[in-house]
């Protein structure tokens, strides 16, 4: 489903992704993690193209979107995104925060948008705060109207930017549980996270990163218990 | 608040724009057809009305009993250069139509072909002459010394080392240049230079004898003395551009009407009526009870006023986002033109801008500009330089992650800034906006130099008419005031609204 090949990423002088080659299958679910500066973000956000590669080639089924011709706009419909820090339209209400990109990309009827939107505040568990402003929601429901606004354009891929690690510690948990069952309904995800228990028990891939390498990809179980890097050890150690 | 919300108050907005716009190209058209409609009674070879060619005239009716702006009834323009100008326009088969002006912008107006001639008490003097043609002369003014009756100079001689006063391009400049040892302070309008006199920051005012039996008689504390004539005369005729074939027809007819007395008639209607007695002298100068009569002319001005503040600043803020769009494209030729564009119209003086526009654009686009039009024009070219930089501000405060987010759902980039990243910036920028607003609307006492009928140009008619200086003005000075407070509570009101979702 995800292609990427040899992407490189410089910032000025400092040459953060150093060639990362990688396959993403439909329906996996991703945990990147690694220490800070390790470029999981900006491997991230490559895939959706916020940031520009240096080099190097990204192909999500079957469209190269790291050519110049290829419409990103349209691209990204398909690319879910949620942020360290939410990222909601101040200006508007839950409810309109969720059916504007549906309404005015898609052409999706007042109605169908509204109806379609409930739904999935249902689904996050905040059906109550449809009218609400986000001002008045705390964080960890910020998070949660965030996703339902990015499902609403029914991506195929979810990209999670660190999704937590804004919140107060109470506050992890229910956003952690969306998450959860987003990856147990199928939807292919890659989640930059710092909360190992998750990434150990909701993903079927771990890619540890370091220095803008793609140091180790394996499933969690074996990550976890056996690293195979010296510097995923040290890591480890570190963070557990 | 909801983006339905939103639009509908933009909708609101922009209809509302459009409605007032139309108003006031309806109101201003209304305005030049009746603002000078002069019927060809008398004239034996008048043709249907509608199909006769039309002359337009220009003045500065400030000059009373010549021209001034009869506020009393209806605000049409009269006095002894109106009516000899309609006699010698009907005579011709001609309907007039009068653009007033200031006297400073008349021969600028003839060379721009503006106007196709001028009666404003101007004399043909040698300076003059190199830019335009003069009929010959139908009136001959003598200069007066104006001054205190306490303090009076009675002739030229006592005005050595005196301070006088004479207006800005009139004969009585030219004459007051010809004076020995003065300090010469020259303004643009008469009441300004009386008003000097009257505080004593001049000791005289070289005025010509109907104006100055006028003043004199309206205020009692002020007397003239005549200047002997000096060898040569220096009549007033009428103006015309270079090569106008109008001068032969306009002197056939003058010729007739100063033989046949109907001249004489004319000129002694309007300087018999227009003397007054002489009221008590008064100890305090103020006399806001003449004001009432003139109440329903001057408040008139509130809607030019509000009309034109309103054209501008919406002008102003529609290319001012453009402006700013421009800016932060990252298409250099784009971002070059804004900054350049921005760096001129800052770096310039408004009223400069303004002249600009309204005496050049006839002459590059053949296209006859109406002085409320370049007014606004003017003034919303001058509010977007400056409004650029408050919405570029504007977008770049709000937060990059709004981009971001908005560019991860695949919003469009046009949709995303009009409906994401400008209400936001709208919110911060408010008060901004307001003081431009607030700005504009004060600023917009300058149009009346071209004539737009404003609440300012209105209590300069006052002004001129009453012959008297302060009370007109303070009168509008408590209407702007109070447009002021209005427009900044409603602002706070639309503050508080957007405010909602905090």
């Amino acid at each position: 489903m995800i292609n990427v090949t040899d992407l490189t990423k410089t910032f000025g002088k400092n040459q953060v992704l150093k060639g990362i080659t990688t396959t993403v299958e439909r329906g996996e679910v991703v945990a990147l993690i690694g220490p800070s500066g390790s470029g999981k973000s900006t491997f991230l956000r490559c895939l959706n193209l916020l940031e520009t590669p240096t080099s190097g080639s990204i192909v999500i089924d079957g469209t190269v979107i790291t050519d110049k011709g290829t419409d990103i706009t349209k691209a990204r419909q398909h690319i879910g995104m949620v942020f360290q820090h939410f990222h909601l339209f101040p200006h508007m209400t839950v409810i309109d925060n969720i059916t504007f990109a549906p309404r005015k990309v898609k052409r999706m009827p007042m109605e169908e948008a509204r109806s379609k939107a409930k739904e999935l505040l249902v689904r996050v568990g905040l059906a109550d705060k449809a009218d609400s402003y986000p001002s008045r929601l705390s964080g960890g429901q910020k998070q949660r109207v965030a996703i339902a606004r990015s499902l609403a354009m029914e991506p195929d891929i979810m990209l999670f930017d660190e999704p937590t690690s804004a919140l107060d510690p109470e506050m992890v948990k229910e956003v952690l549980a969306v998450i959860r069952g987003l990856a147990d309904s199928g939807m292919t995800m890659l989640i930059v996270t710092h909360e190992m228990r998750f990434a150990r028990d909701a993903a079927s891939t771990v890619y540890f990163l370091d220095g803008g390498r793609l140091v180790e990809r394996s499933e969690p179980a074996s990550f976890f218990a056996k690293p195979q890097s010296e510097r995923a050890i040290k890591f480890l150690e570190q963070v557990l | 608040m909801t983006t339905k919300k939103l639009n509908r108050i933009y909708a609101a907005l922009v209809a509302a724009a459009i409605l007032i716009l139309a108003a006031g190209f309806i109101q201003q058209s209304i305005h030049r057809q009746n603002s000078i409609p002069v019927l060809n009674e008398g004239s034996a070879d008048a043709t249907s009305p509608e199909n006769k060619p039309k002359l337009i005239m220009g003045t500065s009716p400030d000059y009373p009993p010549y021209e001034s702006v009869d506020a009393l009834h209806g605000g049409e323009i009269v006095g002894l250069d109106i009516d000899i100008a309609k006699y010698i326009t009907s005579r011709l088969g001609y309907e007039m139509e009068i653009e007033s002006m200031d006297f400073n912008g008349l021969i600028a107006a003839l060379q721009t072909g503006r106007v196709d001639f001028v009666m404003s008490g101007m004399s043909a003097t040698e300076e003059r002459k190199q830019n335009v043609d003069f009929s010959s002369i139908y009136y001959v003014a003598r200069n007066t010394i104006v001054s205190k009756s306490n303090s009076p100079y009675a002739s030229t001689e006592s005005l050595k080392g005196k301070r006088v006063g004479a207006q800005l391009g009139s004969t009585q400049d030219t004459f007051a240049e010809s004076l020995q040892d003065v300090q010469l302070k020259k303004l643009n309008r008469i009441p300004d230079l009386v008003q000097e006199l009257k505080t004593g920051r001049v000791d005289a005012v070289i005025l010509e004898d109907a104006v100055a039996v006028e003043y004199t008689s309206a205020n009692p504390d002020l007397v003239h003395h005549f200047i002997p004539a000096a060898g040569q005369e220096d009549g007033y005729a009428i103006a015309f551009p270079k090569q106008s074939p109008l001068v032969d027809d306009f002197n056939r007819v003058l010729g007739e009407i100063s033989e046949n007395g109907k001249l004489d008639d004319m000129i002694k209607q309007w300087f018999a009526t227009e003397e007054e007695e002489a009221g008590p002298l008064k100890q305090l100068n103020l006399d806001f009870g003449m004001l009432g009569q003139y109440a329903p002319y001057m408040l008139r001005g509130i809607y030019v006023t509000l009309l034109f503040t309103f054209v501008s600043a919406l002008f102003g803020f529609v290319w001012g986002t453009i402006l700013s769009l421009f800016k932060i494209s990252g298409i250099m030729p784009l971002q070059w033109f804004a900054t350049a564009y921005t760096s001129v119209f800052r770096g310039t003086p408004l009223l400069l801008q303004l002249f600009l526009i309204y005496y050049a654009t006839p002459q590059l686009f053949r296209y006859d500009i109406s002085p409320l039009l370049a007014a606004g024009l003017a003034f919303g070219l001058n509010s977007a330089a400056y409004l650029s930089e408050t919405i570029r501000g504007g977008i770049m405060a709000v937060d990059r992650g709004q981009r971001e987010a908005a560019m991860a759902l695949g919003i469009p980039y046009r949709t995303m800034m009009v409906s994401i990243i400008f209400p936001q910036a709208l919110r911060t920028i408010l008060p901004a906006l307001v003081n431009e607003c607030v700005a504009l609307l004060k600023e917009s006492s300058l149009v009346s130099v071209i004539g737009v009928q404003d609440l300012m140009r209105r209590a300069n008619v006052v002004q001129s008419i009453e012959f008297r200086a302060l009370e007109a003005l303070l009168f509008v000075g408590v209407i702007y005031y109070v447009l002021v407070l209005v427009l900044t509570s409603l602002a706070h009101l639309l503050e508080r609204r957007l405010r909602r979702s905090d």
